[in-house]
């Protein structure tokens, strides 16, 4: 039962991952096509070879934290939507912790899976309206001297915290050391994007709570 | 009309708008009907549905944002679209900077050269297509192993259990740390008061909370105690901003 649950959904997920492939390079050709403008080759390389490099040795990193805690549908979903780390990551976690039930279940696939969907779609919703009806007054509830402005620059800091705490109350034993780790790495390299970062502090928790369980300490 | 955001524009933003939608109910649907064969109870899955809404809309504004941002320079539409596939804020403001200055133009300007438009389209697409091109090969083989792995025996689902909880942990801490120590390259979001002060907010309210729901048994609050706690943080950022002297305000020490 079990593995036929997560092979049919690898099968639906590698499907509408070609799909998403197809539809999102067809963008570029749609627009470069109507209106008969294609980038200069040596231009776009240029410029290809700067984010290439960036882009796409994170992604292997990224591919390598994520898809072990997202769930087969919560990746699949996940990666073609995009904000990982600040939306559907911590949407499928806070989802699962809240059932009480573990990643890596069916139980857990199934809670991670429609958590990531609704976020997506709530994602969808709030941006093609905001597009369409808001974008007039948009700039005013975002521009420096909005009231609101400082709601939407710490919203990060907020996310986190809320998640946070829960985890941290549960397994407090496990903080500390990749916090630290994190602390001290950002000494050195203070501007280090938090997907980097993120491989570190995940490597530095789990060895520790290896070495946690191997030594009876939880 | 502005080029960038015509009707050709917009009818492609729709379709992806649609692919997207499409692919999230397919697994909304299916992922339901499996979960009424595992057993799980109907109201578990409401609240996740309704937590996780509640936990999407504040982030999904700031996303908005990054799109009102680029609008500047590459009209409404294509942000639009490159935000709702893929997209991330940090990815699709660098990419298009990257592309549109080696241009010699910059994001503040409009861009009003159909090739360069298309230009950055491409530019912005493939840069972020890795994932997709990975995925079909090594996700299945990842999340077997891991599967097997933990589910093994006791002592490897003990062990399961706790590695994967520290991977959440590190995920947390990485934001954490950044809270502590972190900065940007544009300045804005250095470790500081603010960080700190919302990062404390959040994670007090979220105890009391919780405590709260324990103390008065108000299991109905308890799937909303994590956005709540995220919007409580997010206030807070206003009232220190409306109440505190500037130099506590922008005090950082990164």
């Amino acid at each position: 039962m079990q593995k036929n649950y997560f092979d049919r959904v690898h099968r639906w997920g590698i499907l509408w991952n070609i799909g998403a492939l197809l539809m999102l390079l067809s963008i570029p050709v749609l627009i470069s096509t109507y209106y008969g403008a294609w980038p200069e080759l040596s231009v776009l390389w240029k410029v290809l070879s700067k984010l290439m490099l960036l882009y796409w040795v994170t992604a292997v990193v990224e591919v390598i934290t994520y898809v072990p805690m997202l769930g087969a549908g919560g990746t699949y979903l996940s990666f073609v939507t995009g904000n990982i780390t600040n939306l559907k990551l911590p949407v499928g976690l806070a989802a699962m912790e809240n059932a009480n039930v573990r990643a890596n279940t069916e139980e857990g696939e199934v809670v991670s899976t429609i958590a990531i969907g609704v976020s997506s779609i709530t994602t969808t919703i709030i941006i093609a309206v905001g597009v369409l009806v808001f974008s007039p007054v948009l700039p005013y509830i975002t521009a420096e001297n909005s009231a609101f402005r400082p709601a939407f620059e710490w919203v990060l800091p907020a996310l986190f915290g809320a998640l946070g705490a829960s985890y941290f109350a549960k397994h407090w034993k496990l903080v500390p050391l990749p916090v630290i780790v994190g602390v001290i790495v950002l000494i050195f390299s203070p501007t280090m994007g938090v997907g980097t970062l993120m491989f570190v502090t995940i490597v530095a928790a789990v060895l520790g709570a290896f070495v946690m369980v191997k030594k009876n300490w939880l | 009309m502005d080029f960038k955001e015509n009707t050709f524009m917009y009818a492609i933003a729709l379709g992806v708008v649609a692919f997207v939608t499409l692919q999230s109910v397919f697994f909304i649907v299916k992922s339901w009907k499996h979960a009424k064969e595992l057993g799980i109870e109907k109201e578990k899955l409401k609240n996740t549905v309704v937590s996780s809404i509640l936990f999407t809309v504040a982030p999904a504004i700031s996303i908005l944002a990054t799109v009102i941002v680029l609008a500047n320079a590459l009209g409404i539409v294509l942000p639009w679209i490159r935000l709702t596939v893929i997209g991330n804020l940090a990815y699709e403001t660098t990419a298009a900077q990257t592309a549109v200055e080696a241009m010699g133009g910059t994001l503040t300007s409009s861009i009003a050269d159909k090739q360069q438009f298309s230009t950055v389209a491409w530019a912005m697409t493939i840069g972020s297509i890795a994932p997709l091109i990975m995925l079909p090969f090594v996700c299945k083989k990842l999340q077997t192993k891991i599967g097997s792995a933990v589910n093994k025996n006791e002592n490897a689902a003990k062990l399961g259990d706790a590695i994967s909880a520290a991977a959440f942990i590190g995920i947390i801490s990485a934001f954490i740390a950044r809270a502590l120590a972190g900065t940007t390259s544009d300045g804005a979001g250095n470790a500081g008061f603010m960080s700190i002060s919302v990062l404390i907010v959040a994670m007090v309210s979220m105890v009391i909370l919780e405590l709260v729901c324990k103390k008065f048994k108000l299991e109905k609050l308890r799937p909303f105690t994590m956005p709540i706690a995220m919007f409580i943080g997010m206030g807070s950022a206003m009232l220190f901003e409306a109440v505190l002297p500037e130099n506590i305000i922008n005090f950082v020490w990164r």
